[in-house]
């Protein structure tokens, strides 16, 4: 117990879960709709999308990497889906390939990380803009329209009374869990991130599992894209254009560090409740969206001065 | 095993010139030199970190290869790095067994089983920490040169390279540390030790290696060996002194 307080992740832990709290009551006596199921409901859905971009984002910052591209790789496969729909391919199929176009996708960031060096920040800036343009040029800039269909349950369909994408997004954080947690694989992601040099001289594969991340990153935001596409009933080149920085925000707040190595799923759980909690609750409250704006980038700003302070000293 | 006229430039600077040695199981070499001799580099040729321009190697008579740690490993070569290679974010436990982490199942850590392992390993060793649990992080220096080594140890290989394990340590943790290169000689494990104090090295080693900008410049048995002589040829006051390969202690066989 003692060396369990003695670790800082837990501290983090502790006080993002302090914060959820206090931001809960704030806007439950500021709000009567707040402390509602309904808007518990509201809460899920809104961060359960951007949520599974941000598990995997997770994962690949733990094993000391980074990836911006992944709400354009989520674009694309949400373009790649709803073309095949409008072409009349079985569903089943049209996921499949929807998230394989998305793994296509990592597998290249991964080779320009990984095989050619590239910093993990150039090299995804360089594909969020060949990504995101890839989305705008498949259709010359318009949206696809696939309306409501078989479809549409993976966004809209409800179980036992919670959204299903609530329920994907639950699914997926608690395998995550279990993976960094119980697997030797989800350890060796965690010693990658806290010194790659040392796992290279005892013969991890270091190279491999860290290309590993960014397509399974890749596969997450697809999956995202569809849900989302399946949500709106149209595909949008624009989709989650910008959702990028809340993502990492969420994923920083948790208490990933920017070095790798630090932090976890349970964390970035937290960090998405408190900036969904926080942007929900301005819309309850009615404030200006300019104010959203505003209070978004200082969430982004607090987020960063914590990984900061973590680290004892910061930028030099 | 023995490696012969081993060579290692980086760019204009050689850090290694034809370089001759060889290691016998049940013997301690101490491999000794001014900063910049060329020692880290021809451990790192030998743990696989690094890849040697010119030379060869041969164990147990047959000519091998290390193109990648893996192969050192393969080999039974553990390490200890200057820079002790530790995961500062993980646990003592993770960091001892790091890439050989008991499995269940095939895929899932058997993280009880790793922490118990650990304890026994320190026990044995006589090191002593508050728990195998803390992260590395938390460690003084001389916990975590015991760590490092614990790892080395812990590999169970045949040859064991100390890369200044007793650099950042007390009088009574070297000494500890001195005790521990002697029980490895005595459980028949070739050890190269790499250090800077001269005080007990006669004592614990049974030969001397001096490298000297980059070349082998004395090469001798303790027994016959003076602190003195050391000094000398460390800064080069002495002539050269290579007797390689004449010597056979212990009558040890060729590891
Ligand atoms: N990775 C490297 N790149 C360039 N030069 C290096 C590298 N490693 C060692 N050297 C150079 O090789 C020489 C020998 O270094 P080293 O083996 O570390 O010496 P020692 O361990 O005996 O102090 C030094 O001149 C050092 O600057
Ligand atoms: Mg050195």
């Amino acid at each position: 117990m003692i060396s369990a307080l003695k670790r800082q992740d837990n501290w983090t832990l502790i006080g993002l879960f302090i914060t959820l709290l206090m931001l809960i009551a704030l806007f439950s006596w500021q709000s009567e709709f707040f402390f509602t199921t309904r808007n518990f409901i509201n809460i899920g859905q809104a961060i359960s999308i951007r949520g599974l971009i941000a598990i995997g984002l997770t994962v690949v910052m733990i094993a000391g990497g980074l990836d911006l591209s992944m709400a354009a790789v989520a674009a694309v496969a949400g373009m790649v889906t709803a073309s095949l729909i409008t072409l009349e391919v079985n569903s089943v199929l049209v996921g499949v390939l929807g998230i394989a176009a998305a793994g296509v996708l990592g597998s290249f960031n991964a080779l320009l990380i990984v095989k050619f060096r590239i910093n993990p920040i150039i090299a995804t800036l360089g594909t969020l803009l060949f990504y995101r343009g890839l989305a705008f040029v498949s259709t010359g800039g318009d949206n696809i329209v696939i309306g409501v269909n078989a479809w549409s349950e993976l966004g809209r369909g409800s179980w036992l009374g919670a959204p299903i994408t609530v329920w994907l997004f639950l699914a997926v954080v608690v395998l995550g869990m279990c993976f960094m947690r119980f697997t030797v694989a989800g350890n060796h992601l965690y010693a990658i991130g806290g010194n790659s040099e040392a796992c290279r001289n005892v013969g991890i594969r270091v190279d491999r599992l860290r290309g590993w991340t960014y397509v399974a990153q890749a596969c997450l935001a697809g999956l995202a894209g569809l849900m989302l596409t399946s949500q709106s009933g149209t595909a949008l080149p624009s989709a989650l254009n910008g959702a990028e920085l809340d993502i990492i925000a969420a994923v920083l707040l948790g208490g990933i560090a920017l070095s790798g190595g630090r932090g976890g799923l349970l964390g970035t759980l937290l960090g998405l409740l408190i900036i969904g909690v926080v942007q929900n609750g301005l819309i309850l409250l009615q404030v200006q969206i300019y104010w959203q704006s505003v209070v978004r980038g200082a969430i982004l700003i607090i987020a960063v001065t914590l990984d900061s302070l973590r680290r004892g000293g910061g930028y030099r | 095993m023995r490696l012969s006229n081993v060579s290692k430039a980086f760019g204009q600077v050689k850090a290694l010139v034809d370089v001759s040695l060889d290691l016998h199981a049940g013997e301690v070499v101490g491999l000794l030199g001014d900063n910049g001799a060329g020692k880290s580099t021809l451990i790192k040729i030998l743990s696989g970190n690094y890849h040697a321009d010119e030379g060869s190697f041969e164990y147990q008579g047959r000519p091998v290869t290390i193109n990648r740690p893996a192969d050192a490993q393969a080999l039974g070569i553990a390490t200890v790095y200057q820079d002790l290679a530790l995961v500062e974010t993980r646990s003592v436990a993770h960091n001892i067994y790091l890439g050989r982490e008991p499995r269940r199942f095939g895929y899932f850590m058997d993280r009880r089983k790793m922490e118990r392992d650990a304890n026994v390993m320190l026990e044995e060793l006589n090191i002593r920490l508050a728990s195998q649990k803390t992260d590395v992080e938390l460690l003084s220096g001389g916990q975590r040169q015991a760590v490092a080594l614990s790892r080395a140890i812990a590999m169970g290989g045949n040859i064991l390279l100390l890369d200044e394990p007793t650099a950042a340590l007390g009088v009574e943790q070297t000494q500890q540390v001195h005790h521990l290169i002697t029980s490895m000689r005595r459980q028949d494990k070739a050890v190269v030790v790499i250090t800077h104090d001269l005080s007990d090295i006669l004592d614990i080693t049974d030969r001397i290696a001096v490298l000297r900008q980059g070349k082998l410049w004395a090469y001798a048995p303790s027994s016959e060996t003076t602190t003195n002589q050391i000094i000398g040829w460390i800064t080069g006051v002495a002539p050269p002194h290579v007797r390689n390969g004449a010597v056979e202690m212990n009558n040890g066989s060729d590891q």
